[in-house]
């Protein structure tokens, strides 16, 4: 790994924060129920682009850094962007209330995050 | 806090997070069968973390500053959940073995995390659900 690959990593990595902070405050905004529709959200679309940038440009999920697509965009914005710690924090949060929500929350997350890198990876193949 | 100020923490943050997630994926070795066990590291570590510092948060041990440069920047760009559901994804549809195990890995990996923030919030004094 260069010192280049660090900083597009580190660039990404902020960018994506960022942009994950601002989606969540606007769905904070517009939705005031009690499932974390914001990190559901962002996970789930995340998942999407991951799928469809990693077949469009042939990239394998191991190889993480090199150019600046693997380093800047997939392990950086997109890294930054989808996040696993707040969704268990959600998941905490809700078990508190309604441990069912909770379990239901994290399913909902996994297999729609799932299907979503899978919808993206199919799409880019479809395009060729 | 004012929006620019929320925006520098969290770029900052989410910055140095997501240069961390790469150094410690680079020092977890990958299994044979290809488990991405690095990611994993790097969720739990995250999760861990968040918890406490969210506990320490509601307890005004940490400012909202430093909460947003932690929580929502360092453990948000040190966590990943779009790698961890394509890595998944890949591995499912390698094979059917490839599909049992790479399932194992995800139940495991939600479970975990979810243990790893409960540790953290105890550790750092707060409860399930406390402060919403």
């Amino acid at each position: 790994m260069q010192p280049l690959d660090v900083m597009w990593v580190g660039l990404g990595g902020g960018a994506g924060s960022v942009l994950r902070w601002w989606i969540g405050k606007l769905a904070g905004e517009r939705y005031h129920g009690a499932f974390p529709l914001g990190t559901f959200l962002i996970n789930v679309s995340g998942a999407f682009v991951i799928g469809y940038l990693s077949v469009l440009f042939a990239v394998d999920f191991r190889d993480r850094y090199g150019t600046v697509l693997n380093a800047g965009v997939l392990t950086g914005i997109l890294g930054g962007y989808t996040t696993f710690s707040s969704m268990q924090l959600d998941a905490a949060k809700l078990a508190g209330r309604s441990p069912p929500q909770a379990a239901f929350y994290l399913f909902i997350s996994l297999v729609c995050g799932l299907l979503a890198a899978a919808l993206g990876a199919t799409l880019a193949r479809l395009q060729g | 806090m004012s929006v620019i100020n929320t925006v520098i923490l969290v770029f900052v943050g989410g910055a140095v997070g997501a240069m961390l997630r790469e150094f410690v994926m680079l020092m977890v070795p990958t299994l044979a069968d290809g488990l991405p066990l690095d990611i994993l590291v790097a969720n739990l570590v995250a999760a861990f973390l968040l918890g406490l510092v969210t506990a320490l948060h509601r307890r005004k041990v940490l400012t909202d500053g430093v909460n947003t440069l932690l929580g929502t920047g360092v453990m948000g760009g040190l966590s990943t959940f779009s790698s961890f559901v394509y890595g998944s994804f890949v591995l499912m549809s390698a094979s059917f073995d490839g599909a049992l195990v790479s399932l194992l890995y995800v139940v495991a990996s939600m479970l975990l995390g979810f243990v790893a923030v409960l540790i953290g919030l105890k550790l750092g004094g707060s409860g399930l659900g406390d402060g919403g």
